[in-house]
């Protein structure tokens, strides 16, 4: 029976095992935290189609049927290859051998404190996507003094296509969010006046058209080109906005009550210390490179290590779970040959 | 001692005279060129400073710095050596050289070859050893310099045992005059070896000189001696007619930079007289390369100070504008030059020539007339509310509206101090005007400056306050403000020095880091570090004091491109956390957005850590 | 006299048929980082003059690519060159390079 450790209990780790398994290998899926579904077990609902991540994310874990062994707050602590197999030692000094490594590690999401001038951390009333998401799950979104906002802002491209934090990269998934998002809130609250703040609209999927033709003809939701310069704060903890209307020409002053940043993605710590220790190798932008781009991107450089998920680059769900199933079937494919 | 031949002239010497002649006019006619650029009251300013005991300071200068090298000893005892034994020596041998003939021949004086081929000319007598003194003198000088040319022939091929990284590039006109010099000494003293039993010698050259005669007992007319004496003369020629055209001109400019220096003549639009003589200066020694980031971290050789001078020497205008407009001016290597030249204003000169050359109108944003009303921005004023009498102004800088966490910082240490503030540019203001300066517009500057001034005095507070470096060395050293002028380090420490603020220490390991502007160009190094100790613990780099870094995203450097500064704000981060600490702290916010970005430590502008632990 | 024909009318249009393109090319050979703008307005929306006036370096970055440096000569020496727009641009222009740059090549040869 061939072995293979999935690196990362995401989406992508968790359908890839449930594959991996369904076709006979050992599978040891390895979690640093103590919960399995990554960043989509913070997520309340998803687009485009509103549905609740939570219904999801239990489909997966339904369809692994407890067939891998999940490894709790486990992470990497050296791995190398002994003849054809690895070997991995995790927190606790366990011990495994395996014929394969799949590389799900996924993505970090953008420390959004690095943009100091936004006023995360800084100013009271300015939150991240992923703040909001937790809020919509409790059923609570507030201001910090409690009150329902009655304007609200969305930033798009926070930490991403940024060189000044080191992210030329589109992340991809934040315009169709930061629209879905701001659907919600005006479901919430009708009233609420909505702005989007964006460099360039990226609705570029199936459905994302809709969504955004939805935000305008149903909600009235107000998109604005430009990008955030500064944010300020009043004597109220309103958050003052700074940007230029760059269709109109002209610099745009805004006061909010709730001010959303919608951090971007960036290549995950964890696989940035694995590059060393499994000879794998990162782009300029930090997520691991594929061994082609077309053809094998779930191949690395080396031979018996695989990639799924977003440590390749950002990816949306749909696109995540079909890459874990595609190197599933490769995975296999190797091991039987 | 009596003169061995009967004529005073032999043909070898004219290849050393034709060069001496040749360089006394180049000499004359510089000096000449040089003066008459200066503007009439630096005419004066020198003049005054030539009849005045102050010229005893510029000559004791002279001699420490032309002939002793003081500051490169300083810097590096093998250096020094070699550069004294050079300079110095060479000095030594004239002096020599014409001792004795004033004491011997004086009436050979007014022949301009005969101190430098005495021993060609004159001979010892059986009978007398007078001359004896002179000789011992001699060879130990000539040893001297010896040992100073191996050293130096050493250092072409192993600069690192000098503690140099980099050293300089030789162009082909540099190269000629460096072996035309290398040759000298060698050259002289083989010829002296050869004489020595003719004309005598000390322990060097005649014991040199018997051991020559040990293996092959030649004549003087035997036909590979007096080539020597050609070569010598050759030698000498070659070096003095390419010192103009070298990086030895240096010798030349030197004594009169420091004369004008010491007399106060200071350039401020271009680089003509003064300016000029500035860059003939440089002895391109290369100790400014290694300090110089943009060469030792973004690989930007031709930025360096050595090479825009050279730029300017060889008449290459667009590249010494471009060496000018991609350097940081931190002031690094105007530090470590040996020789005091500024090219930090030389460069703004560069800069100013430029502008003034392409543009009729500067920037003159003060002319425009605010959005819809007619108003020129030049007429505003503050209104009622803003012009209250307070204690403190506080600007915190155009830049300091991009790091939010240290202008809240200071309001609320402002507001803990209970002294009455006025954050004078809450909703924005006009620039101070340093960065138009530093571009090299000084009249857009001046426009600014002149503004400025009349808004922050129709205020009457007894203490300006800002939060960026380059606003407070403009502040304090452009305006002239009926209030002082104080960054916010220097303030914040005076508050917790009176208790009008205090503190709880932490046990935060701290790291600061001196922005250029406030640290190494404006000397406030203490007040920043005392505040720090106050409140954590402070750890020493091997980066304090002048030796800070530049944090790379310096605004002077206009053309530097975006790319190269991140290498460089990397490679300080890098540098300053060897040891681990919690925080990197800074002054300024252009040092701490360079260093927040590269997101590998927390950067923190001092007033926050101090704002965090208030009582 | 309008002319009311089936034509449009000149001055309105950006006429990218005719090569206006000299001011750019001079710009991107000087300062390349200039080509990658992407016109997000961060510039126009930070700069300490653009509050008070209609001074905008986005809008002039995409005249001057457009070509029509006319309308740049009046109002591109109203910057302060203070340097806070190279602070927040995203892409990290020289943005004060670059109106240094516009500003000598549109007033070259004008010496007061």
């Amino acid at each position: 029976m061939k072995s293979i450790a999935i690196i990362g209990a995401g989406i992508a780790g968790i359908e890839a095992a449930s594959r991996l398994s369904k076709q006979g290998h050992k599978v040891y899926l390895i979690e640093k935290n103590p919960e399995i579904g990554g960043h989509v077990a913070q997520w309340d609902r998803l687009f485009p189609s509103q549905e609740e991540a939570e219904i999801v994310l239990n489909d997966l874990i339904k369809n692994l049927n407890n067939r891998a062994e999940v490894l709790f707050n486990s992470e990497v602590q050296h791995c190398g290859k002994k003849d054809r197999q690895f070997e991995i030692i995790l927190t606790g000094n366990k011990n495994l051998l395996v014929d394969v490594i799949l590389v799900t590690t996924g993505f970090d999401t953008f420390r959004a404190q690095r943009k100091e001038e936004y006023g995360y951390g800084i100013y009271e009333n300015v939150i991240t996507s992923t703040d909001l998401e937790q809020m919509f799950k409790k059923h609570n979104v507030v201001c910090k003094n409690g009150n329902p906002p009655k304007r609200l802002a969305f930033v798009h491209c926070v930490g991403s296509r940024d060189e000044k934090v080191g992210n030329r990269h589109c992340s991809k998934v934040c315009c169709a969010t930061a629209v879905k998002q701001a659907c919600e809130i005006k479901e919430l609250y009708p009233d609420c006046e909505v702005f989007n703040l964006y460099m360039d609209l990226r609705m570029f999927d199936r459905h994302f058209e809709d969504m955004y033709h939805e935000a305008q003809s149903k909600y009235y939701v107000n998109f604005i080109r430009g990008r955030l310069s500064e944010a300020g704060e009043n004597k109220d903890h309103q958050v003052v906005l700074k940007t230029e209307d760059t269709l109109a020409g002209k610099p745009l002053k805004l006061t909010v009550d709730l001010l959303v940043l919608m951090t971007g993605m960036e290549a995950c710590d964890t696989q940035k210390t694995l590059n060393t220790k499994l000879g794998l190798r990162s782009d300029t932008d930090g997520f691991l490179s594929t061994k082609d781009v077309f053809t094998q991107n779930n191949f690395s450089n080396t031979d018996g290590v695989f990639f799924a998920g977003t440590c390749t680059g950002p990816k949306t769900i749909p696109e995540t779970l079909a890459d874990a199933r595609a190197a599933a079937s490769l995975v296999n494919a190797y091991l039987m040959s | 001692m009596q003169e061995r031949l009967a004529s005073s002239f032999d043909p070898f010497v004219l290849p050393y005279t034709i060069g001496l002649v040749f360089i006394l006019t180049y000499l004359f006619i510089a000096l000449i060129r040089v003066v008459k650029a200066l503007p009439n009251d630096d005419k004066f300013k020198l003049l005054k400073h030539i009849f005045s005991l102050k010229i005893f300071k510029s000559g004791w200068e002279i001699f420490m710095e032309c002939l002793l090298h003081r500051k490169i000893w300083k810097k590096n005892w093998t250096l020094g050596y070699m550069h004294t034994a050079f300079a110095f020596g060479w000095f030594l041998l004239i002096i020599w050289g014409h001792l004795e003939v004033n004491i011997f021949a004086p009436h050979r004086l007014n022949l301009p070859w005969y101190p430098i081929f005495f021993r060609y000319f004159m001979m010892e007598t059986e009978t007398t050893l007078q001359g004896s003194f002179f000789f011992f003198m001699m060879d130990l000088t000539l040893l001297y310099v010896l040992s100073g040319l191996v050293l130096a022939i050493y250092k072409r091929f192993r600069r690192k045992a000098f503690g140099m990284k980099r050293t300089t590039k030789l162009r082909w006109n540099d190269q000629v005059a460096m072996y035309a010099l290398w040759a000298i000494f060698p050259l002289r003293f083989l010829a002296e070896s050869f004489y020595s039993e003719i004309s005598g010698g000390s322990f060097l050259t005649a014991g040199v000189g018997s051991i020559f005669h040990w293996f092959y007992n030649f004549t003087e007319n035997e036909i590979y001696i007096r080539p020597i004496w050609w070569a010598y003369s050759i030698s000498l020629g070659v070096f003095f007619i390419m010192l103009p055209w070298s990086r030895y001109t240096h010798i030349l400019s030197e004594p009169l930079f420091i004369i004008m220096r010491n007399a106060g003549i200071r350039e401020e639009h271009r680089n003509s007289g003064y300016g000029k003589v500035e860059i003939y200066s440089c002895s391109r020694c290369g100790i400014c390369l290694d300090p110089c980031q943009l060469v030792s971290v973004a690989s930007l050789r031709d930025s360096a100070a050595i090479n825009y001078t050279r730029h300017l020497r060889l008449w290459k205008s667009a590249k010494a504008h471009q060496a000018a407009s991609t350097c940081l001016m931190c002031n690094r290597c105007t530090k470590a030059c040996p020789v005091g030249v500024d090219t930090a204003a030389l460069k703004l000169n560069t800069k100013h020539e430029l502008v003034n050359l392409h543009t009729e109108k500067q920037y003159d944003y003060l002319n425009t007339s605010v959005k819809d009303i007619s108003t020129p921005l030049n007429a505003l004023t503050l209104s009622g509310a803003e012009a209250t009498d307070v204690d403190v102004i506080y600007f915190a800088g155009c830049m300091t509206h991009l790091t939010p966490a240290t202008k809240l910082a200071m309001t609320k240490i402002l507001e803990a101090s209970g002294e009455r503030f006025n954050f004078i540019d809450a909703e924005g203001s006009i620039c101070c005007g340093r960065p138009v300066l530093l571009a090299g517009a000084r009249k857009s500057a001046d426009e600014l400056i002149k503004k400025n001034t009349e808004l922050f005095n129709q205020i009457h507070a007894k203490t300006l306050v800002t939060s960026c470096p380059i606003c407070y060395k403009f502040f304090k050293e452009n305006y002239a403000l009926n209030m002082r002028v104080l960054h916010h380090s220097q303030y914040i420490q005076e508050l917790l020095k009176i208790g009008k603020i205090k503190i709880n220490p932490t046990t935060a390991k701290i790291v600061f880091h001196d922005p250029c502007e406030l640290g190494r160009n404006s000397g406030v190094y203490d007040e920043p570090r005392e505040v720090l100790k106050s409140v954590g613990q402070l750890q020493s780099t091997a980066y304090d004091g002048d030796e800070s870094l530049c944090c790379g995203h310096s605004i002077a450097a206009e053309a530097l491109p975006y790319r190269k500064r991140r290498v460089m704000s990397d490679d300080v981060v890098e540098k300053l956390t060897t040891n681990n600490p919690d925080i990197l702290a800074t002054a300024c916010p252009a040092c701490k957005k360079a260093f927040s970005e590269t997101n590998k430590i927390e950067v923190k502008d001092l007033a926050e850590i101090v704002a965090e632990n208030l009582v | 006299m309008i002319n009311f024909g089936y034509k449009r009318n000149e001055s309105a249009t950006l006429d990218l048929d005719v090569d206006n393109s000299e001011l750019y090319k001079k710009l991107l050979k000087e300062e390349p980082s200039a080509a990658t703008c992407i016109s997000c307005g961060t510039c126009a929306s930070t700069c300490s003059t653009g509050q008070f006036t209609d001074f905008n370096l986005r809008k002039i970055m995409l005249l001057c690519k457009r070509g029509d440096t006319q309308s740049l000569e009046p109002i591109i020496n109203r910057c302060m060159l203070c340097g806070k727009c190279q602070f927040a641009c995203p892409k990290g222009l020289n943005t004060r390079h670059i109106v240094l740059i516009l500003n000598k090549h549109l007033h070259a040869g004008k010496i007061s």
